[in-house]
């Protein structure tokens, strides 16, 4: 199993939040909500065709929009590899932080 | 959103259009077309706008980056393929990139080759105005040389103003100079006119270019001569003496003669040295054995010029020309066309030849066609056993573009690492390569600024056109029906077979003439000379001052024990050959005849197994014979009709007033070939006139060879001290005639070699072509009952027809141009019918052995295999 990286975690969490709206714009303003600053679709696109190489999403073209001038919606879906990627990384997280109580990074900052 | 979309500012956008993939482009173009309506809903348009611009700006280059980075990956993908591939087929990768690279060796060897002829003597600055007299006379005898009369030269300079310089050369000889009281050979001294210098540019390293040959006694040498004889001191103020005794100043040192000049020399001495101590020769119109070039003015017609040379000779030589019934015509030879365009049987070195350059050229394009040929053949052969593979590829859903890519790529990388190795091949070839040309080749690959990238695109093109037949039919056909074995390659069977025929004709001509020339040369080998060659120590130096004592060297050589004869002569055989006009009595006075003069001592003939066939040999107790009497040859017996010739006289036309003398015949020796059987046997006059001799001619014991030959050294060093002991065997020089001959026969057979490979490789090519295409027929054939051999013997039917073919191709072609090689030898062996019966079975040998892999797996395949697939 392959490791994520943080941006890749980011985005496949954010594709399984969105469902079936998980296509470019969606994704794109939800991770720049959650990082707090513009996340731009150079970087958005490059990271999904590396989870695509990673087979953990699959693309699927949907219908044609006419907000889009006639261009189809690219539409992720989460493949079983990236849901069980996803399940290590939480997992992981949770090992990484285990018996690690929020407070105790602010105290270390004022001490 | 009822109303129309918005359209976004353009220059962004297309700035998107161009870096994106283009799987991406509709997604990301739509992504923000539909964000850029959004925000021109919720903040207006010129908010939406520059947010546009700004995320386009910050998108683009990352977009292009990631266009790379798959392109890299792809490519990683592509190579990676390939390698597996070549791995896959060992054999098969190995046998089409070695073929493809021996041809293109063979093309890069000789098109270095042919560049480095077609570049002779152009380095001379002044290379297009320089040009050489030649002439052709008749003197008793038709003489075409490109020599001209010794005073020639400056009278030509003093009458013709548009002859701006003239220089004479003597002709290049080995020679000793000495350096105080050590020795050193010269392979080449020439001597020159002071204005050699003026019309050649040969850089000077020291010394004065113009004055540097101007007085007698002086000598340039070239820079390697100079260090091999005064070693890192400068040259120039210092003597040498020469052979004949007198101290030579030297005025010059020059950088090496290229390679690529046909005048060569180590040390050149002034032409003057040679008129101070011989001015009779040098201001006599008929001495005419020296060479002469002139440079002419920029304005200057060279036929306009020789149109003038009639009326100049007839000026100086014209009287005399008239007494002797003689003519003598003039002609001028540009240097350019010296090495390729000369044909003349004496010239100042060997040189190069025109059609044997268009020849190599030939055989260069030849190769490499065939070669290339053979490379996409045998390319296209291979891809049809992987029409299944593309089958299952497109119902994989491999889209077209990526099945041509990667067939293009394959070829192309099989080509490219032909290429490699063809570079790497050729500086092993260039040392096997200059041994067959019997020259030195002073450049490779990498001297040559054009010849890298030129490979390059020829491997880039050959590679693509091997890639584009399976890329463009292979990747066509539809998944069903190649999965069905419908999508074989069935097109080309004649242009494959006319290939193979072609091949082997080529194959079958070289064996062809590798056997002739053997057979021709071991035929002059064993012919009977007349004289017995072998165990015969040949010194070629008896100064004037040995001749004096040479009664008592003979003595003192005869007792060495081991030495059976010594003999005197004026040449050797294989040694060159001098001619002159004589009379024989009977005859009317302008039926001169020419003849090879020989002068012996009454000792040689023993010496060289020479035998007598009537008469008597020179007597020493006669004093007549070495004035008035003479042996002839059976040839001179025969062309003069003589029956009897002892008794018989020649007339020695007499000085004006004075009474006519006559040369007595007093024997005939048995013919014997003083040159090699190129030539004919011609009539021969033997003088017994010992101070003609240079040579001495040892016979010896076979026992005990070198013993002897370390004893005759040192009595001889004894007798003349100072002078150097040089010798050679008589075998050894006679046979070295056959040299050039020798080498045609290296030559044919290497090339014979190769194209015996490379014809195999075609050969291979179809063989496994035509076993793919029949592989469902042969298991159909085993089922009804086929035997292995008789599906052996029904595949190798066609083969065997092919090459039989190529035979009745080659065999004409094969005996035309041998028989005209032969012409070369006066005496040849005749062309034997075994010589094409044997190369025809051979050709079909080597053919059958070839395909035998294929065959043979193919007849022993399970049917079941062969047939299941339907």
């Amino acid at each position: 199993m392959k490791e994520l990286s943080k941006i890749e975690e980011i985005l496949l969490v954010a594709i399984w939040r969105l469902r079936d709206q998980a296509y470019g714009v969606r994704i794109r303003q939800h991770v720049s909500g959650v990082l707090g600053k513009e996340f731009t679709y150079g970087n958005l696109y490059s990271a999904l065709h590396q989870l695509t190489a990673k087979k953990f999403i699959r693309p699927a073209t949907g219908l044609a929009a006419p907000s889009r001038r006639g261009r189809p919606r690219v539409f992720y879906t989460i493949t079983p590899e990236g849901r069980e990627a996803l399940q290590s990384a939480r997992e992981l997280n949770a090992k990484l932080w285990l018996g690690f109580p929020a407070f105790a990074l602010d105290k270390d900052k004022i001490g | 959103m009822n109303r129309a979309p918005l359209r976004p500012p353009r220059i962004p956008a297309g700035l998107l259009r161009l870096a994106a993939r283009e799987e991406d482009r509709f997604a990301v173009l739509g992504d923000f077309d539909e964000e850029y309506a959004e925000l021109a809903e919720k903040i207006g348009r010129a908010g939406a706008a520059r947010w546009f611009w700004l995320q386009g700006l910050r998108t683009a280059p990352r977009l292009l980056g990631d266009y790379l980075y798959w392109r890299i990956v792809m490519f990683k993908n592509y190579l990676k393929v390939a390698l597996r591939n070549i791995r896959k087929q060992k054999a098969y990768a190995f046998i089409n990139i070695a073929g493809w690279a021996v041809g293109m060796t063979v093309c890069i060897l000789i098109l270095l080759w042919v560049r480095q002829e077609l570049s002779f003597d152009r380095f001379h600055p002044n290379a297009d105005r320089i040009f050489r007299l030649t002439l052709d006379a008749f003197l008793g005898a038709p003489q075409n040389a490109p020599v001209a009369p010794t005073p020639a030269a400056p009278a030509l300079v003093r009458e013709f103003p548009e002859i701006q310089a003239a220089t004479r050369i003597a002709d290049p000889r080995p020679t000793y100079v000495w350096n105080e009281a050590r020795e050193f050979r010269v392979d080449r001294m020439a001597a020159a006119d002071a204005s050699f210098f003026r019309i050649f540019g040969f850089p000077f390293l020291a010394g004065d270019p113009e004055t540097a040959l101007a007085r007698p006694y002086t000598m340039v040498l070239t820079e390697s001569t100079s260090r091999k004889i005064f070693g890192t001191e400068p040259a120039l103020g210092k003597f040498l003496k020469g052979e004949d005794g007198k101290s030579y100043a030297v005025t010059g040192v020059i950088k090496d003669i290229p390679r690529t000049s046909h005048l060569t020399f180590d040390i050149l001495r002034s032409f003057e040295t040679l008129v101070v101590a011989d001015r009779a020769t040098a201001e006599n119109w008929f001495a005419i054995s020296n060479f002469a070039y002139v440079l002419l003015d920029k304005r200057a017609d060279p036929a306009a010029l020789e149109a003038k040379f009639p009326a100049f000779i007839d000026k100086y030589m014209g009287s005399v020309l008239k007494s002797i019934g003689g003519s003598l015509t003039l002609k001028l030879q540009p240097l350019r066309r010296i090495h390729l365009y000369s044909n003349f049987a004496l010239d100042i070195a060997p040189q190069g030849d025109i059609s044997s350059v268009l020849l190599f050229s030939g055989i260069a394009l030849l190769v490499l066609l065939i070669a290339s040929i053979n490379f996409i053949n045998l390319s296209t052969a291979r891809s049809s056993t992987r029409a299944k593979e593309v089958g299952l590829r497109k119902t994989l859903g491999a889209d077209r573009g990526r099945l041509m890519a990667q067939f293009l790529g394959e070829s192309v990388l099989y080509s490219l690492l032909a290429m490699v190795l063809a570079v790497g091949l050729h500086f092993a070839g260039l040392r096997l390569f200059e041994n067959i040309i019997g020259r030195p080749l002073e450049t490779n690959v990498f001297k040559i600024p054009w010849m890298i990238p030129a490979m390059f695109g020829l491997a880039l093109v050959v590679g693509l056109a091997a890639g584009l037949y399976p890329a463009g039919v292979l990747s066509s056909f539809q998944a069903a029906r190649v999965l069905k074995g419908k999508g074989r390659i069935g097109g080309g069977v004649f242009f494959r077979r006319i290939l193979v025929v072609t091949q082997f004709a080529i194959c079958v001509a070289l064996i062809i003439s590798t056997l002739v020339i053997s057979r021709q040369i071991q035929f002059v080998k064993n012919q009977r000379l007349g004289f017995d060659k072998d165990q015969v120590l040949v010194i070629p130096r008896l100064t004037p001052a040995l001749r004096q004592s040479f009664d008592s060297v003979r003595a003192e050589l005869m007792n060495l024990p081991g030495v059976l004869e010594v003999g005197a002569s004026s040449l050797v055989p294989g040694r060159g050959i001098a001619r002159s006009v004589f009379f024989p009595e009977g005859f009317d006075a302008t039926e001169s005849q020419l003849m090879d003069i020989l002068s012996v001592d009454t000792h040689f003939l023993p010496a060289l197994g020479i035998r007598i066939a009537a008469g008597r040999n020179f007597s020493p107790e006669l004093a007549t014979d070495r004035t008035d009497s003479v042996l002839i040859n059976q040839t001179a017996a025969r062309r003069f009709g003589w029956a009897d010739p002892v008794g018989k006289r020649f007339v020695v036309p007499p000085d004006s007033g004075a009474p006519t003398q006559y040369l007595n015949v007093i024997g005939v020796v048995e013919d014997f070939h003083i040159t090699s059987l190129h030539q004919k046997l011609e009539p021969m006059i033997l003088f017994d006139n010992r101070d003609g001799a240079r040579f001495v001619s040892v016979r010896l014991q076979p026992a005990g060879l070198s013993g002897t030959l370390a004893l005759i050294k040192k009595t001889w060093t004894r007798l003349n001290p100072g002078n150097p002991f040089d010798s050679f065997f008589l075998d050894d020089v006679f046979d070295s005639q056959y040299r050039a001959d020798e080498r045609m026969k290296d030559m044919t057979r290497q090339f014979g070699g190769l194209a015996v490979l490379i014809g195999c490789l075609g050969l291979f090519g179809m063989a496994s072509f035509t076993v793919e295409r029949r592989t469902r027929e042969i298991g159909i054939r085993k089922v009804l009952g086929s035997s292995v051999t008789g599906i052996v013997r029904m595949l190798s039917k066609e083969t065997v027809l092919l090459v039989l073919a190529a035979n009745a191709v080659a065999a004409p072609a094969a005996y035309f141009l041998m028989n005209l090689w032969l012409k070369g030898f006066a005496y040849r062996e005749p062309l034997s019918v075994w010589v094409f019966i044997f190369a025809a079975l051979m050709s079909i040998g080597i053919a059958l052995v070839t395909i035998s892999t294929q065959s043979i797996r193919a007849a022993r395949g399970k049917p079941a295999d062969a047939i299941r697939y339907e």
